[in-house]
């Protein structure tokens, strides 16, 4: 198997006081201010990736993913190491970079095709594959200061698969263009990996990192902390890093009369967990203070996955729980039984507020994430009860 | 190690980018404006009857032919020097983004406008021919050699926008300096004068002169007049030497800076 990309003690370094624009002036005044502090972006990133697999990048906002790409694909350069990559590479960095507004559509396919270095004829036998995919047919001949974001995303990104390239960097770039533009890309890069491919995908989408990925890479201040099965280091990325920025925003509030302990995730046996199987138990020990007796508290809770979308939620009100009133310190237990949630990473909330959704005591938004992992070959967010019946 | 050498392999290489970055560039200079491409010709054209009008005025005579040759070459130098200033820094959504030869950049620049200058010949020659009819003469046998000269004035070109182009990445104020040194290089260029205009002005001060032809454009400028006009006595003194060696140095010296500078640009920009 041959390496597609290989980083030898890769980094990059750029000076942290900002002294405005580069300038002659500054240039000679420089020497009598000293040296600026250097600040690594990167730093001491050693990698090879196997030509064919798709690798996930993730990490805190400003944990240096960005960097990592832009080195990839030559745009920076490396103050120390260096970066080797096979074939050709097609990033998708930014959708559109190299279009001119006032050249149409079709004179921008070109261009775009020549600064990835495609031969002319070869653009012109894929032209309207690259227009159908786009869906641009009946635009593409419209000077590209009047298109929409969405009509210049579709427009690059059909560009930048359809060259055909052997390397795909993707920056989080997927988060643009309508669902079903989305989903189309997501197949294209199914047929990427297909096709042995390599892809290095940079998202804050840990789901789809989840799911698109053989390996994650997990990038924090700089440096490649973690390396692995993608749930895994999933998992430890928003255990760690979670609260420093970027992906689900966790946060805390109410008014206090009732509050919330330190919540326990346990399994089927009653040891402490963060990875459960689908299927079996998750049970949730949640302890409480009320610092006064309360009326007909209620508490709640609900699940996201990874990528935010939310998956269920529920309260002992809606349960028909019968809860009169709390006081002083206790504890409650929230069993899901069995699991229907699927192989993924998600967060658990909490809340406790009135009965009549007036007062929120305490509410604890994503704050504590959990692994499902699942062992049966079934896809998909949660599992339903699904019977075949097949005629006997 | 010789970079024009592997700026050579690069233009080969690459050279549908290159034209692709050429022709974007001349539909946007010639697509906005309604004249379009009658402005390249009419500026100069313009430019050229001020300085007959003003140098009737100072009684001095300079043939209206030697100063429309020099006033069209002298604004393809300044095309290419202030597009050459922009062609990074205009670029830098490109440059951050996509990772190609950086020196297509200048070199779409030179070659946009050396069409550009191609195409004002085309108005350029007619009249001179006018002009010349009118003297009762026609063009110079010497004529093939203005192809030399465009070459070499083309050379000359690239390696000023490889050398502002690199250096206004790194120090923005370039474009302010090269704004007042393109004035007074105007001036130290037969551009609105030949050398037998500068010669009788400083006729007590010969060092003057040679200094004069050791101006990379003196020769150029004087070599175009000297291909087309017959009656324009072709002088080379030695000092026209260094003007002439300085052209390929030009060219050598802005490959090195922009190979050396361009490593930083996507960190600059």
């Amino acid at each position: 198997m041959s390496i597609a990309i290989e980083a030898v003690n890769l980094g990059k370094c750029y000076a942290k006081r900002g002294t405005g624009l580069p300038t002659l002036f500054n240039a000679v005044t420089g020497g009598f201010r000293g040296k600026t502090e250097p600040f690594w972006c990167l730093r001491g990133a050693n990698f090879e990736i196997p030509a064919g697999r798709t690798i996930g990048v993730i990490g805190p906002n400003g944990s240096g993913k960005s960097s990592l790409l832009g080195l990839t694909a030559g745009t920076i350069h490396p103050t120390e190491g260096h970066v080797r990559t096979q074939g050709r590479i097609s990033s998708l960095l930014e959708l559109g970079a190299g279009f001119h507004s006032e050249l149409s559509g079709r004179e921008n396919v070109y261009l775009n095709a020549a600064l990835l270095g495609i031969p002319r004829e070869t653009v012109r036998k894929k032209f309207d594959r690259i227009v159908d995919f786009a869906e641009l047919r009946e635009f593409i001949d419209m000077p590209v200061k009047h298109y929409s974001s969405g009509m210049y995303v579709r427009l690059g990104f059909a560009v930048a698969v359809e060259v055909d390239p052997d390397v795909l960097l993707i920056d989080e770039v997927l988060a643009v263009g309508d669902i079903s533009f989305q989903l189309k890309c997501l197949d294209r890069i199914r047929d990427f990996q297909k096709r042995g491919k390599t892809i290095l995908f940079v998202s804050h989408g840990l789901q789809t990192v989840e799911e698109f990925c053989h390996e994650a890479f997990l990038i924090h201040r700089g440096r490649l902390v973690e390396r692995g099965e993608p749930g895994d280091v999933i998992l430890k990325y928003v255990r760690s890093y979670m609260g420093e920025g970027g992906g689900v925003f966790t946060q805390e509030y109410g008014s206090r009369e009732v509050e919330l302990g330190a919540v326990r995730l346990l399994d089927a046996a009653g040891r402490d967990a963060a990875t459960f199987a689908s299927g079996e138990t998750l049970s949730v020990e949640i302890p409480y203070v009320a610092r006064q007796r309360v009326e007909k508290p209620v508490f709640g809770f609900s699940i996201k996955t990874a990528n935010g979308m939310y998956v269920y939620g529920s309260n002992t009100q809606t349960a028909g729980v019968a809860l009169p009133f709390v006081a002083g310190a206790g504890k409650l237990r929230l069993d899901l039984a069995p699991l229907r949630l699927m192989h993924g990473n998600y967060f658990l909330s909490l809340s406790v507020h009135s009965w009549d959704h007036m007062i929120q005591y305490h509410r604890r938004e994503d704050w504590i994430p959990f692994a499902v992992r699942n062992a049966v070959g079934d896809l998909g967010l949660c599992r339903l009860d699904a019977r075949w019946n097949v005629p006997g | 190690m010789l970079h024009p050498m592997n700026m050579l392999r690069t233009i080969v290489a690459r050279r549908e980018l290159l034209w692709n970055l050429t022709a974007r560039e001349l539909k946007q200079r010639y697509k906005g404006s309604m004249l379009g491409f009658l402005w390249t010709v009419l500026t100069p054209l313009f430019m050229s009857a001020i300085y007959v009008f003003f140098l009737r005025l100072l009684a001095r005579g300079v043939p209206m032919a030697d100063i429309l040759i020099g006033v069209f070459a002298w604004q393809y130098t300044t095309a290419c020097v202030q597009g050459g200033l922009t062609c990074v820094t205009g670029s830098a959504n490109l440059v951050k983004k996509v990772a190609f030869p950086r020196e297509i950049l200048p070199l779409s620049q030179v070659a946009a406008n050396g069409i550009g200058y191609l195409l004002s010949l085309l108005v350029q020659f007619p009249i001179l021919a006018f002009l010349l009819w009118q003297n009762g003469s026609g063009f110079s046998s010497h004529w093939p050699l203005f192809a030399f000269w465009m070459v070499w004035q083309t050379i000359f070109n690239l390696g000023l926008a490889l050398l502002v182009g690199a250096l206004n990445v790194n120090f923005r104020d370039t474009q302010h300096l090269v704004g007042v040194g393109l004035s007074a290089w105007f001036f130290l260029s037969p551009v609105m004068y030949n050398m037998e205009f500068a010669r009788n002005l400083a006729a007590s001060w010969p060092l003057a002169v040679d200094l004069l032809h050791a101006n990379p454009l003196a020769p150029i400028l004087n070599g175009y007049r000297d291909a087309l006009l017959p009656s324009a006595p072709f002088d080379f003194p030695p000092a026209a030497w260094v003007g002439f060696a300085l052209v390929p140095l030009t060219l050598l010296v802005g490959a090195l800076v922009f190979r050396r500078f361009q490593k930083n640009f996507a960190d600059l920009l």
